[in-house]
């Protein structure tokens, strides 16, 4: 520290130079995601305990005050809410046992040469996901409305068919989910079966391995970290899924269709806002959504881990 | 002997014709409500209700010349390449930079720093939405384009400080410290050796960037109100969605929404495949 050298005393202005470049390297992106994320959902949290309803948070007319966990007491006794809640579930089931085992199905027959036109296949089949969900939500929304395409073909196979009120409208939902983001599994697991060295595979079938088999003890092995982030992707996504139901339906009808991130929607920017509770639903979504990834990863750490 | 062979070969047959029928069938279910859509973009509204799933007896482009000029497609589009445009570029610096500073600069702040973006890319819209709308709100930012590229930045930056570290942390260290030697300074180093090293990584990052942005539809809904400042999906929305009868127009506006990224996806599918597995990250 002190100047006995004066190699010391460049050391110390490269020590200066480097602490600075670091500085200046990293802040604008610190600073950015800090007040852009990072305090936003600190903020949603004390916000979700509190009184506050629009205006100025210090000094305004009706002072903001602490009320602990008064929305969120309110919410589990919202039928909404569970209605809602409900709704999710069953996107996350739709995806994690549909997009992904369909998914990986498409890559496997892809990856393993069953068929040609590799390329085409996986080009049409991720086509829907790259397409905005906005126009994909009113295409099918026209695709399934009374005077849309779908009471049509019904009836090229049933001609006495009548449009109704379905009694499961959360169904036409959960299809467009299925078809829009099972592309997105297929291309994750082939990038990942084009890793596995092949030669492993047809050392395999030379000695009699089936296709089963290569298919139960190496492939799959191989894959199951990759099945894992698959699975905490396909959680935090339907979790998230806002976008397509707010256009397809709105939540409707009569909430029916709705999801958290609709409801909480619906709570902070319809009518009179009540942001205090809609945030309490959102801090309720990212904290079902930490559980739920944190049991899938306990489930691989249980389970599989024999990479 | 013979007899096996060909019912081997045989069954062997059947199985390929099944696996391409079932592999058609899916090819067939992806792409055909947007074929579906296309074909009833080309008939008029009155045709569509009684010719629903045939071709158009009477090819006409009239739809489309509605919607572009009442929707004011031109405006939207620029809009949109203005919001995707600047962000990309600004999140491309920004994650080069810190992760250049978080890879190769030894700083004891880098690892509660580069932690707290790795978290971020498991943090949801849904949580900082509500927050994010007051923020702007106060600081006076609503219904501003600098009040929507802020957001979008901020957003894509975990996914950008993750990519852009893990890559930049693979180029030699030697070259970093040759330079060093030599009095290069820190940004020297960053311009004439970090960024063209870090391309390829670039561009993964810029396809996430871009088709993220693009498509984004619940924050610029939100931060934005005047339609000067919309993007093509909240036009699109406000424009198509409201069309609940006219379909003539309404799948025209939706033909024209989904050009876009259907010619950004068709010309960069192989970047575009690459960088959808490298960002299957999360977790």
């Amino acid at each position: 520290m002190s100047k006995v050298l004066s190699g010391k005393d460049a050391l110390s202005s490269a020590r200066k130079e480097q602490k600075r470049s670091y500085w200046m390297l990293v802040l604008p992106a610190v600073v950015i995601y800090l007040s852009v994320m990072a305090f936003p959902t600190v903020f949603s949290i004390v916000l979700s305990m509190t009184s506050y309803n629009g205006g100025k948070i210090f000094g305004g007319r009706i002072p903001v005050e602490f009320v602990g966990f008064k929305w969120y007491k309110r919410l589990f006794v919202d039928e909404y809410f569970y209605l809602a809640l409900k709704n999710n579930m069953w996107i996350v089931l739709v995806s994690v046992l549909g997009q992904i085992p369909l998914g990986f199905f498409l890559a496997y027959v892809l990856y393993r040469g069953l068929v040609k036109l590799t390329d085409f296949f996986q080009t049409m089949i991720y086509l829907p996901c790259v397409i905005s969900t906005v126009v994909i939500g009113i295409l099918w929304k026209s695709f399934f409305s009374p005077h849309g395409a779908f009471p049509e073909i019904v009836r090229l196979f049933k001609p006495s068919y009548e449009y109704g009120v379905s009694n499961h409208p959360i169904l036409p939902v959960l299809f467009v989910i299925l078809w829009m983001y099972t592309g997105t599994y297929l291309i994750i697991f082939m990038a990942n079966l084009q890793k596995i060295d092949s030669a492993v595979i047809e050392a395999a079938r030379i000695d009699g391995a089936s296709e089963g088999q290569s298919l139960r003890y190496i492939i799959l092995p191989a894959l199951s970290g990759v099945i894992v982030t698959s699975c905490i992707l396909a959680i935090s996504g339907s979790l998230k899924s806002f976008d397509l139901i707010y256009v397809m339906t709105g939540g409707g009808p009569a909430n029916q269709t709705s999801v958290l991130s609709v409801y909480m929607f619906d709570k902070a920017f319809k009518g009179a806002p009540n942001y205090p509770l809609a945030n309490a639903i959102s801090t309720v979504m990212v904290t079902i959504s930490f559980i739920l990834i944190g049991l899938t990863k306990w489930a691989e750490s249980k389970f599989g881990g024999r990479e | 002997m013979a007899d096996i062979k060909d019912t081997k070969s045989a069954r062997a047959k059947v199985n390929k014709a099944l696996t391409y029928a079932v592999m058609f069938f899916f090819t067939f279910m992806a792409i055909y409500p947007l074929f579906w859509l296309l074909m009833n973009s080309f008939k008029t509204t009155t045709e569509f209700q009684l010719n629903k799933l045939g071709f158009p007896q009477h090819w006409t482009l009239i739809n489309y010349k509605d919607a572009w000029v009442r929707g004011k497609f031109p405006h939207l589009i620029l809009n949109s390449m203005v919001y995707t445009g600047v962000t990309t570029v600004v999140t491309l610096g920004l994650s080069f930079m810190a992760g250049f500073g978080f890879a190769k600069i030894p700083h004891k702040a880098t690892k509660i720093l580069h932690g707290s973006f790795i978290i971020g890319l498991l943090l949801t819209l849904q949580s900082i939405m509500v927050p994010l709308f007051l923020l702007i709100n106060w600081t006076g930012l609503y219904n501003t384009r600098l009040g929507v590229l802020i957001p979008y930045i901020g957003i894509a930056m975990p996914m950008g400080i993750y990519l852009g570290t893990d890559y930049i942390k693979s180029i030699p260290n030697a070259l970093i410290e040759s330079a060093r030697l030599d009095g290069a300074t820190y940004f020297r180093i960053f311009r004439s050796i970090i960024v063209p090293m870090a391309l390829p990584v670039g561009v993964t990052l810029a396809i996430l960037t871009v088709t993220g942005t693009w498509n984004e539809f619940m924050l610029i809904n939100i931060l934005t109100s005047s339609d000067a400042l919309k993007s093509l999906p909240v036009g699109v929305q406000k424009f198509a969605g409201a069309l609940s009868s006219d379909f003539g127009k309404q799948f025209a506006a939706l033909v024209i929404g989904l050009i876009p990224m259907l010619a950004f996806y068709l010309g960069f599918r192989k970047e575009i495949t690459k960088g959808v597995a490298a960002g299957a990250v999360k977790g």
